[in-house]
């Protein structure tokens, strides 16, 4: 079974070389964002942790901040770390790139950069990469395709949980213009009566 | 040509001139500009919407620049709308080769959010599932790469033969052939139907003679060899450092495999080798596919000898609010570590949902396969990763 690091293991690996770039909050490492490359470089080196392959790079956007994730395995001692960058700056949010330490960033951090506008600096090659140039906003950010009133895109809630929503409203569903043929609520047998006599 | 026709078709004399210096520069090699070349994206060797724009001296290519996002359809940002039962159609589509990897492996990270145990009944179908897929999938894999490389349909077909008889046994359980939407949080949608098991007993007991049939056809094959021997090769170090996975990782050298290092859904109960390559070139591709075949099979095997009874599903509740936490479930999909990471704020629906494209990573090597070889090379570089332009794009 692939362990979890001990992130506290991580943390004194990481402040040996960068003093002060690493905190452990509620079981997660987080390491700051300006020392990033330095920081994950001293993961990746050093013989304990030996996170030499880089399994998954991805951003969350927290409204207030935005989160770059990182998922660190090492394939010999079998172990994976996961790693936070918290990015607060949501004008122009910008993280070092670690494409000079892994290869396999590229093309991650250009889907980051593409859906959630956070620059990687340092990248080679930062264009954005399933939306077209000049595509308005950043789909992944919260505040895109938010409708007015809400807090946020997303689902609020379970449909049969708010009165709003539930379904069917009383009067949200449009009737139909009535037709001859429809059953008619009364007298439909008057009508029938009628027709049969004129016919 | 004369120079009247050219002015009533509006060529200038100059341009002539121009496409023959181009003609004499391609030609001789010398002085030349770099031609730009796109294939796709409507080409039958890209395999999808892809488009790779090359740029050609000669023959060689000098860089490989892909243009992705035809077949964009935005699954993150829908799956943040909708419950986590609803997103498990998406992932079908999100790698349509191999569907039933993709809801095993988003199943899993559901399952780790809401802290969900399956039943082992349910543990042996997914497996069961899971190595059906990779058959089918490697059969189209290594059908197109040879189809690539210049043996026009017949391997190709003879291949599709044996993925159709997959197909139809996840239409008899579950009633789709590509986009099963089979499993389920804490489990799978169905039982096994009573005439699946005597279906895969016969399916089994013919794959070896078909597997010996390809391998004789094409084992040997010299065209195969002089098209694919150390074509696209990649270093071991350089395939870790591009974060590669499955077989174009595994051709490499490098023994990596998540059912071996990090079991899940029982993968520790079975006993099957992990097929390396040597050279890291195309043509390992292909023999650690062909060698996974056989492993699959012979999990498949150990599956329907030791499949318990019980339940196939677990209690779990149809509107389910996982606590606010985090997961990240990773399978070895056919086309190497495909994982999903789900972030719950407490919600119906995934706060984030993530998927980690095997796919779309293995690319990333692309272009230091294909620099310095041949055109017709890059085709069979970009055929032998085995993509899928749903999940590169998704």
């Amino acid at each position: 079974m692939t362990a979890n690091y001990d992130v506290t293991a991580a943390m004194e690996i990481v402040n040996a070389s960068a003093p002060g770039a690493a905190c452990v909050d509620d079981g997660i490492l987080f390491l700051e964002p300006e020392r990033l490359v330095e920081s994950v470089q001293s993961l990746r080196d050093s013989e304990e942790s030996d996170l030499v392959f880089l399994s998954n790079l991805t951003a969350v956007d927290q409204e207030l901040h935005f989160e770059v994730v990182y998922h660190l395995q090492s394939l010999d001692l079998n172990h994976i770390l996961q790693i936070k960058a918290r990015v607060t700056d949501r004008e122009d949010p910008a993280v070092p790139s670690l494409t000079g330490l892994y290869q396999g960033a590229h093309l991650q951090e250009r889907e980051v950069y593409d859906l959630f506008g956070i620059r990687f600096e340092g990248h080679p090659d930062l264009r954005r990469m399933f939306l077209w140039d000049g595509f308005p906003g950043y789909p992944l950010r919260k505040d895109f395709l938010q409708m007015p009133g809400q807090v946020r895109a997303g689902l609020p809630g379970f449909p049969h949980e708010s009165e709003e929503n539930a379904w069917p409203v009383p009067g949200s569903v449009p009737q139909r213009p009535m037709h001859p043929n429809d059953p008619q609520p009364e007298g439909d047998l008057v009508v029938a009566e009628e027709s049969e006599e004129s016919s | 040509m004369t120079t009247a026709d050219d002015a009533r078709l509006g060529i200038q004399e100059d341009s002539h001139l121009a496409m023959q210096g181009t003609i004499e520069a391609l030609t001789t090699g010398d002085g030349s500009e770099p031609v730009v070349v796109n294939l796709g994206p409507q080409h039958p060797s890209t395999h999808g919407v892809f488009r790779l724009k090359v740029t050609l001296d000669g023959e060689i290519v000098q860089d490989a620049e892909m243009r992705i996002g035809y077949l964009h359809r935005s699954m993150e940002k829908l799956a943040e709308e909708r419950t986590y039962t609803q997103n498990i159609p998406f992932t079908d589509r999100i790698d349509y080769l191999a569907a039933m990897s993709n809801n095993l492996a988003y199943c899993l990270a559901a399952e780790e959010l809401l802290g969900i145990k399956v039943p082992p009944r349910a543990q042996a179908i997914r497996v069961m599932f899971a190595e059906l897929q990779r058959v089918a999938s490697h059969a189209m894999a290594n059908g197109t790469f040879i189809n690539d490389c210049g043996a026009w349909h017949t391997p190709l077909f003879y291949m599709f033969r044996d993925r159709e008889r997959v197909l139809d046994m996840f239409e008899m359980t579950c009633g789709a052939r590509l986009t099963t939407n089979y499993m389920r949080i804490g489990g799978v949608a169905f039982d096994l139907p009573d005439e699946l098991l005597p279906t895969l007993e016969s399916f089994l007991a013919d794959m070896p003679d078909r597997i010996a049939d390809y391998e004789a056809l094409l084992m040997e094959n010299e065209i195969l060899h002089a098209r694919a021997r150390g074509v696209g090769v990649i270093s071991p170090e350089m395939a870790i450092n591009s974060s590669l996975s499955g077989p174009v990782l595994r051709a490499t050298g490098v023994p990596w495999d998540l059912r071996k290092a990090n079991p899940y859904c029982g993968y520790e109960n079975y006993e099957f080798d992990v097929p390396v390559g040597e050279q890291g070139d195309c043509f390992d591709r292909f023999l650690v596919r062909m060698a996974e075949v056989k492993q699959s099979l012979k999990i498949l095997r150990q599956v329907i000898d030791n499949l318990p009874d019980g339940p196939w599903l677990a209690d779990v509740p149809l509107h389910a609010r996982p606590e606010p936490g985090e997961a990240y479930a990773r399978v070895e999909s056919p086309r190497g570590e495909l994982g999903f990471y789900l972030v719950s704020d407490g919600g119906p629906a995934p706060y984030r949902f993530h998927c980690r494209p095997p796919s779309l990573i293995n690319l990333t090597a692309l272009k230091e396969m294909s620099i310095g070889g041949t055109l017709a090379d890059a085709i069979v570089t970009l055929g032998s990763i085995d993509i899928v332009v749903g999940e590169i794009d998704r």
